[in-house]
């Protein structure tokens, strides 16, 4: 056993974090927060050249053919630093149901696209008043001919506004399809709105959208599968992105405990709150072993049924606990905009309530512990 | 990275789980004993330690010219994990801090006398270090041990000395130096537990079994029996916590009464219809089943940081992992009497309970785990200023 990164793994986290010191600042971070578009370029151009964009592509189609492992360490420092760019849409979601379902000819139009960040693919699944599972899919894709019909709407499609394709989760007959739709094609409206996390997300209506039944990703009926699959990876990397968000607000919280005096001691002397910390760095070290063991047993070509949920359960819990208790330590001053704690308060609970929230994935442990 | 053990440490915890499903023995290994199944406290047990030893696998850790192996320590660990698991006795005091406190400390009449017994299963040792005024504040301990002619003559009383009503030895902290600042007028000594003078009383527990009160009257030990420097007494106690993390607190007991809890609840029924079906009790078996996997990553990382070459003794990762290890122990076990419903009232070793009532004795059994052995306060403190440079004051 050896919890130690590689060289190699090493080199990916400094090269992540360095750059996100310098691109992806408070002050950046600040700024995307009530943009429309939700990214700045200059850092979404960092990170293709450094080649993080294409990490988990292969490298005949323009990526690194790295493991999930190495994007979890890349994905806690993305957490670390808030940075606000579409890379789990598009470079994990996105490029993970082409990777796993989609034809020859799909892969090499849009995987290059996307490693080099020309292209942006997000995925459109969830709908009003409808659950995370499959049976919350019920956008309607009717045949006709060669193409199937869209109508219905989605929500919450993050990055909606840059993409140069929607994965649409639709239903047909055989079941839920994944489309490559054009948020351009006629028939297709999108309008903005906030959410807590500040991720730009939109609402999408879709009026008899054609789609060529070319255009879906795998066999017909089988996307739910594809879907499921690449969403346990994609957990994983949520749950690292969670570890880092809340290893900084511990940690600036700690200086903080450190500086500020009340009763001529700093915060931190006084036992109550200093085991508020105490707890929550152990739930962050915990919460990461859990993390890389998940990506560690799904680069062995392991199942990770359990791992996955487990970990993104476990972490985004941390994290919300974690900036809950640290808004207690700065006291009155969390609450204001002009401080960053708030920055990852609200981020935490937005992370745990979205990509599968924590009823969701207790459901996914239990099943596995009790109905297999 | 690598969560697997190498092929060597897996062969060799194959083995061990064979050699303990082959000895099994039910009135060495219980279950039901819960914390307490680790002592060897029957002539059933001590024969089963014996075997270890017949096994050569006491002292795998200790230098080969004391007669040991010299092999890494999560050896060791893997022995523990896989006796625990087993409800079976664990090698602990005496391989781990009475011997290797002698190894770096003793005199060479010490280590010729007990070491042989140690790596022989010939002797079994309690430990004193707690007072009525020395528990967490452990360098606070006022046994008086006062020089005498050719020796030391010990007056007072300790708390808590588990195994003192069936152990041949009594390693034993106390003050010879009351003038020199606290942390530097302790020293250590061993004493026959059978020594006129010394008086041990029953203190039953909730538990499942007994630790004692032990009183001294002029209990003389000769200077040949003070063990290492006078005045190092708590500096080496501390250095043996330092050593020991592999043996400490063993994460087996807890992962099996997950895995038991689970396997009774995908079979159990209320009002004909499966429990497992229950919403609050899949939410409930998620929680606990993560969570230890989450102790599993803290016990890895822990022994990860120990075997580290030439590393620090790993005193945070070991706090992180008994912080939130002890305490996910007892909530196991409450949450497993919550599954249980009313039926969880039922006491213990009765069939009507669900399990035999394995987790009402549990619930109680593990009540301790997160005071002793340094409690969850003193492990966040700990973690608050070795950790996160927090001031100290507290
Ligand atoms: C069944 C059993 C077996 C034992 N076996 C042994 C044995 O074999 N040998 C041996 O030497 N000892 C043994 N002990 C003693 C054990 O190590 C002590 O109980 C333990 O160290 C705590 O001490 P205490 O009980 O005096 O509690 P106290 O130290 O009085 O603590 C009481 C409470 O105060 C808290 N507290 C104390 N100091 C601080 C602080 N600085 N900051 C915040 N909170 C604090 C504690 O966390 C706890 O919650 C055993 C105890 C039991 C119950």
């Amino acid at each position: 056993m050896d919890l130690d990164f590689s060289e190699e793994q090493q080199m990916i986290v400094d090269m992540t974090r360095g750059m996100l010191e310098e691109h992806s600042t408070v002050e950046v971070v600040r700024e995307m927060e009530d943009d429309p578009k939700g990214y700045p370029d200059g850092l979404w151009k960092q990170m293709s050249e450094l080649g993080l964009n294409g990490l988990l592509i292969p490298e005949a189609l323009g990526g690194g053919g790295q493991t999930l492992l190495e994007a979890a360490l890349v994905y806690e420092e993305l957490g670390r630093a808030m940075a606000p760019v579409p890379h789990f849409v598009s470079c994990v979601m996105s490029a993970g149901l082409l990777m796993e379902a989609g034809s020859e000819a799909q892969q090499e139009e849009w995987l290059p696209q996307i490693a080099n960040g020309d292209a942006i693919l997000t995925p459109a699944w969830l709908e009003p008043h409808r659950s995370f599972g499959e049976a919350g899919i019920a956008l309607d894709a009717k045949p006709d001919g060669d193409d199937y019909v869209l109508s219905g709407v989605k929500r919450s499609v993050a990055y909606a506004s840059s993409a140069s394709r929607l994965i649409v989760l639709a239903r047909s007959a055989e079941g839920v399809e994944l489309l490559l739709v054009d948020p351009n094609a006629d028939g297709v409206k999108l309008s903005f709105y906030m959410s807590q996390g500040r991720e730009p997300h939109y609402r999408i209506e879709f009026k008899g959208v054609r789609v060529p039944a070319s255009d879906r990703i795998g066999a017909a009926g089988s996307g739910w599968k594809t879907f499921d699959k690449v969403m346990h990876d994609g957990i994983v990397l949520l749950a690292a992105q969670a570890t880092g968000g809340a290893e900084r607000c511990l940690a600036e919280t700690v200086e903080y405990a450190n500086e500020r005096v009340q009763f001529d001691k700093p915060l931190g002397a006084f036992q109550s709150l200093a085991h508020y910390m105490a707890d929550a760095s152990t739930r962050i070290d915990g919460g990461r072993v859990l993390v890389h063991e998940a990506a560690w047993n799904r680069a062995a070509g392991r199942s990770i049924s359990r791992f996955a949920p487990m970990a993104k359960l476990f972490c985004c819990e941390t994290y919300r606990e974690t900036t809950r208790v640290c808004a207690q330590i700065w006291g009155g001053v969390a609450f204001t905009i002009e401080y960053d704690q708030q920055m990852f308060f609200r981020r935490a609970k937005h992370l745990q309530l979205s990509w599968w929230d924590t009823p969701y994935l207790e459901e996914l442990v239990a099943a596995d512990v009790l109905d297999s | 990275m690598n969560f697997d053990f190498s092929p060597e440490e897996q062969k060799f915890a194959d083995e061990v789980e064979q050699w303990l499903v082959e000895n099994h023995d039910p009135e060495v290994m219980d279950h039901h004993r819960e914390n307490f199944s680790q002592l060897a406290d029957t002539p059933e047990r001590r024969a089963f330690m014996k075997k270890l030893a017949a096994q050569n696998w006491l002292g795998m850790s200790w230098p080969k010219e004391y007669g040991g192996q010299a092999i890494e320590g999560v050896y060791e660990f893997i022995l523990n994990e896989a006796l625990s698991k087993h409800a079976a006795p664990q090698i602990g005091k005496g391989v781990g801090i009475i011997g290797k406190t002698l190894i770096r400390h003793g005199s060479e009449k010490l280590k010729q006398e007990f070491l042989p017994k140690i790596l022989n299963a010939d002797v079994e040792f309690a430990v004193g270090y707690s007072e009525p005024e020395a528990g967490s504040d452990a360098a606070n301990m006022q046994l008086k041990a006062e020089k005498v002619e050719g020796g030391y003559k010990l007056n007072g009383q300790k708390m808590w000395t588990t195994s003192a009503h069936f152990a041949d030895w009594y390693w034993v902290g106390a003050r010879t130096d009351p003038d020199k600042p606290k942390h530097d007028g302790l020293s250590l000594f061993l004493i026959p537990m059978d020594h006129p003078g010394l008086e041990v009383q029953s203190l039953p527990t909730i538990g499942k079994d007994t630790t004692n009160q032990v009183f001294f009257n002029d209990v003389f030990v000769p200077d040949d029996y003070l063990v290492g420097k006078r005045g190092r007494g708590f500096h080496m106690i501390s250095e043996a916590l330092d050593l020991e993390r592999f043996t400490m607190f063993t994460l087996s007991p807890i992962a099996d009464r997950t895995r038991v809890l689970v396997d009774w609840v995908k079979d159990a029924k209320r009002d004909d219809a499966p429990l497992k079906d229950d919403p609050n009790v899949r939410r409930t078996i998620a929680q606990i089943v993560t969570d230890t996997a989450v102790a599993k990553g803290l016990s890895t990382r822990f022994v990860c940081a120990a075997m580290a070459a030439g590393g620090k003794p790993p005193t945070i990762q070991s706090s992180q992992y008994k912080l939130f290890t002890t305490t996910l122990s007892q909530r196991v076990c409450k949450d497993a009497l919550d599954i249980s419903g009313h039926e969880g009232t039922i006491m213990e070793g009765q069939d009507e309970a669900p399990l035999r009532g394995r987790f009402e004795g549990a619930y109680r059994a593990t009540m301790n785990e997160t005071v002793g052995g340094g409690s969850s306060e003193i492990q966040k403190n700990i973690i608050a200023r070795r950790h996160l440079g927090l001031p100290k004051n507290f």
